[in-house]
C-alpha cells in the first residue's frame, strides 16, 4: 500500500525549486505527489492553499509555465494535477495533451468538475492517459458513490496508483487543518467503500499529523497530507523534514 | 434522496451553465433541485410564499409614471417598475424570502449568503429574522467600508457579518467564502444564492423567485397604459434583476434591454461589462461570459456600484444575450451618477447606483426613436448616499 500522499502548490516557494522538489519527493520513496495548479478562486480550498496559489500567481506560476517546468523531468514521482477545471478550459485539450505529454503527470484531480459535465473533454483526456480522479465526499451517498466510481473506471491493477485511486474527502468543508477531523465515521465510510471497490483509497481533508495519519493507514488507505505540509514548507522546513517523519505514521 | 437532476441545468444554443461543483456540494444540490420542485407543486407552498410577498415585503409594487423624466429624455411615456418599494429596498427580498421558505420546509436551521452591495444580504438577513432561521453573512471589506448602512442594518437583523479579506474585497470573494462555508454546514444549512448565477439549481430557482418582477410590471403595464412598451430595460450584475424583469417579456415582440457596469474605463480590470470583455469561462460553478485573463484566472473588476461589479454575467442572461433575446449595453461610473442625478431632480426618486445603471442607458434609447420605455428601478439609493454625496458634490 502506498503510505503517503503528499501535496505541493507549483510555484511556491518558485517554480524554479519545483524539479528539485520532486527529486527529493522520489528519494524518499514518494510514488505520487499530487501538485496544486495555482489558481484564482480556489472555492474548495482553505486560507493555506489559498494563501499559496496566490504568492505562485504573483511570482508567475501561471498554468503553462508550470507544465512547461514539468517538461521533461524524469526523477519525480507520478504527478496528480489537482486544479480548478477553468485554466485546463482555456488551455483547450488539444493543447494540454501536448503539453502533458512530456511531463510526469499521470492523473487529473478536477476539483469543479463532477462526471457528466464535460463529457467530451474528460473521454478526450482520458485516453490520451489522463484519467479524473474520483471524488466521494461525506455526503457522496453509496449510491452516488457507484455511480462516481463507474463514469470515472478503475484501468486496472497494471496501471499506477495516481490512475487507480479514488479520493475519499475526510470531512465537509474545504481543505486544510483547523479542526480535528473525526476519523470514526471516515473509517466507517472506507468499509463501505471496500465492498463496493476493490480500488485504492486516498483519505485527505483535514489530516495534520502522524497519528491521523497513521489512523488512515490502519484502514488500509493512504493519506493525503496537504495544508499542513505547504504552512510547513512556507515556514522554510525542507520537504525530507517534514516528511521523514510522516511516512511512518511514528514520530 | 435525489440521484439526478430533471430540471434543464443548461441555457442556450452554448450551453451555458451547468453544476459544476466540488463533490462535497453535488449531493445538496441535488436534493435542493428535489425540494424546489415539490414546493413549486405544493400549493400551500405557493400560498405562504404569495401572502409574504404582499404583507411582508409590500407587493405588488407600483408601477410609477415619470412624465417628467421622459419629456426631459423625449419619451412619449416612461414606466417605472419601483422594486426600491419594497420592504428592505431591493428586489432581492422576493428571491431572499423564497428561498428562506424553501429552507424552512427543508428543515434546514441555518442560512448562509453571500452579499455584494449588501442588499441580499440585508433581505437575506430580514427572512431569517422573520422566519427565526440563523444567519451569515460573507462580504468583501471593500463593500463594507462603501455600503456600510447594510452593514449596520443585517447586524440589527441578528445575522453574523463575516467579513472576507482576500483579493479585492467585493461580490467574487464573498462568494468563494459562502461556498466554502456552505461546504462545511451542507447538513444543516442552506445557501441562499442573491444572484442568477452558481451551480444548477441555483440561476433557475433565483430566475423563478424573481419573474415575479417581470409578471407584475407586464400586467399593470397592459392595465394602467393599454398596451406594453417599445423597451424594456433593467440594469444587470449577476442578472437577477434583469431576468426576473426581462424573461416574462420574452414572448412579446419588444426590445429587451440589459446594462452592464462600464466603470472607468475599456481595459480588462477597469469595468465589468462581461458581454463585450468576457470570454467563455467557469467560475463559482457555472459556465458563462467570464472576465478572465489568458491564463483563465478571473480577472478584477471595476465599479462605482457594488452590486454590479461580478465578473461573470449569470449564464441564462448570457444566454439570452448571445441568442439576440437580449440586447446588453454597458454605462459608465460617470453615466450612471448622472442618471441618478435626474431622476432625483425630476421625479423626486433616488435610485440604487446599480440601477442608476439603466437610467444612463435612457438618452441613447431616446435617440434611437424608442418612445415607450419600462424601466426597473431594482433598488433604492440610501445605501449609497455617502458616494453621490462625495461623487456628485452635493
Amino acid at each position: 500500500m502506498n503510505p503517503l500522499l503528499p501535496f505541493l502548490m507549483a510555484g511556491d516557494p518558485s517554480l524554479e525549486a519545483l524539479p528539485a522538489q520532486l527529486s527529493e519527493a522520489r528519494s524518499l520513496g514518494i510514488e505520487a505527489l499530487e501538485l496544486g495548479l495555482p489558481h484564482s478562486d480556489p472555492i474548495a480550498d482553505g486560507p493555506v492553499l489559498q494563501a499559496a496559489a496566490h504568492r505562485a500567481i504573483g511570482r508567475g506560476a501561471t498554468p503553462v509555465r508550470v507544465l512547461q517546468t514539468l517538461a521533461g523531468l524524469t526523477d519525480s514521482p507520478d504527478l496528480i494535477l489537482f486544479t480548478y477545471l477553468n485554466p485546463l478550459l482555456q488551455i483547450g485539450a488539444e493543447r494540454l495533451k501536448t503539453l502533458l505529454a512530456p511531463t510526469p503527470v499521470k492523473a487529473l484531480l478536477v476539483v469543479d468538475l463532477p462526471f457528466g459535465e464535460e463529457p467530451a473533454f474528460e473521454a478526450d483526456l482520458r485516453t490520451a492517459g489522463y484519467p479524473m480522479v474520483p471524488l466521494l465526499a461525506p455526503t457522496t451517498t453509496l449510491s452516488r458513490a457507484r455511480q462516481v466510481l463507474a463514469e470515472r473506471p478503475d484501468p486496472g491493477p497494471a496501471a499506477p496508483f495516481a490512475q487507480r485511486f479514488a479520493y475519499v474527502v475526510a470531512r465537509l468543508g474545504v481543505t486544510g487543518a483547523g479542526q480535528d477531523t473525526d476519523l470514526a465515521p471516515v473509517s466507517e465510510r472506507v468499509s463501505h467503500l471496500r465492498n463496493i471497490s476493490s480500488r485504492p483509497l486516498a483519505v485527505g481533508f483535514g489530516l495534520a499529523d502522524a497519528a491521523s495519519l497513521a489512523a488512515v493507514r490502519t484502514m488500509g488507505a493512504t493519506p493525503v497530507i496537504g495544508s499542513a505540509l505547504v504552512r510547513e514548507l512556507a515556514g522554510g522546513e525542507s520537504l525530507s523534514g517534514c516528511l521523514i517523519p510522516l511516512m511512518d505514521g511514528d514520530l | 434522496m435525489a440521484d439526478a437532476f430533471t430540471l434543464p441545468t443548461r441555457f442556450g444554443a452554448e450551453s451555458l451553465g451547468g453544476c459544476y461543483a466540488p463533490e462535497t456540494l453535488m449531493q445538496p444540490l441535488l436534493d435542493l433541485e428535489a425540494a424546489f420542485r415539490s414546493a413549486l407543486a405544493d400549493p400551500a407552498f405557493q400560498a405562504e410564499l404569495k401572502a409574504e410577498l404582499r404583507h411582508f415585503v409590500g407587493r405588488p409594487t407600483p408601477l410609477t409614471v415619470a412624465p417628467r423624466l421622459a419629456a426631459e429624455l423625449g419619451f412619449k411615456a416612461l414606466y417605472l417598475k419601483r422594486e426600491d418599494l419594497t420592504h428592505t429596498g431591493a428586489h432581492k427580498i422576493n428571491n431572499a424570502l423564497a428561498q428562506a421558505l424553501l429552507a424552512r420546509r427543508m428543515g434546514k436551521t441555518e442560512i448562509i449568503a453571500e452579499t455584494g452591495a449588501g442588499q441580499h444580504g440585508v433581505a437575506t438577513a430580514a427572512a431569517c429574522a422573520r422566519l427565526g432561521l440563523a444567519c451569515t453573512v460573507y462580504m468583501g471589506v471593500t463593500d463594507m467600508a462603501r455600503q456600510a448602512p447594510n452593514v449596520a442594518r443585517m447586524r440589527l437583523f441578528g445575522t453574523k457579518v463575516v467579513p472576507v479579506e482576500a483579493g479585492q474585497g467585493t461580490l467574487k470573494e464573498a462568494v468563494n467564502e459562502a461556498l466554502r462555508g456552505w461546504a462545511g454546514r451542507c447538513d444543516q444549512a442552506h445557501y441562499i444564492l442573491g444572484s442568477a448565477l452558481g451551480p444548477h439549481p441555483f440561476p433557475t430557482l433565483v430566475r423563478t423567485f424573481q419573474t415575479v418582477i417581470g409578471e407584475e410590471a407586464r400586467a399593470q403595464a397592459l392595465e394602467q397604459a393599454g398596451a406594453l412598451p417599445e423597451a424594456v430595460i433593467a440594469c444587470a450584475g449577476g442578472g437577477s434583476n434583469g431576468l426576473g424583469l426581462l424573461v416574462p417579456f420574452l414572448g412579446d415582440g419588444l426590445r429587451r434591454l440589459a446594462v452592464e457596469a462600464g466603470g472607468h474605463g475599456r481595459a480588462l480590470g477597469e469595468h465589468a461589462a462581461r458581454l463585450d470583455g468576457g470570454r467563455m469561462g467557469v467560475l463559482h460553478g457555472c459556465k458563462t461570459l467570464l472576465l478572465q485573463d489568458e491564463h483563465g484566472h478571473t480577472a478584477e473588476t471595476a465599479s462605482i456600484s457594488a452590486g454590479l461589479d461580478y465578473p461573470a454575467l449569470g449564464p441564462e442572461l448570457a444566454a439570452l444575450a448571445m441568442d439576440g433575446l437580449v440586447e446588453v449595453r454597458r454605462a459608465s461610473d460617470e453615466e450612471a451618477l448622472a442618471g441618478a442625478r435626474l431622476l432625483c431632480e425630476r421625479e423626486g426618486i433616488l435610485p440604487a447606483l446599480e440601477s442608476s445603471h439603466a437610467l444612463a442607458a435612457l438618452p441613447a434609447l431616446a435617440a434611437e426613436g424608442v418612445a415607450t420605455v419600462l424601466l426597473g428601478l431594482s433598488g433604492r439609493g440610501d445605501k449609497d448616499l455617502s458616494t453621490y454625496q462625495s461623487r456628485l458634490e452635493i
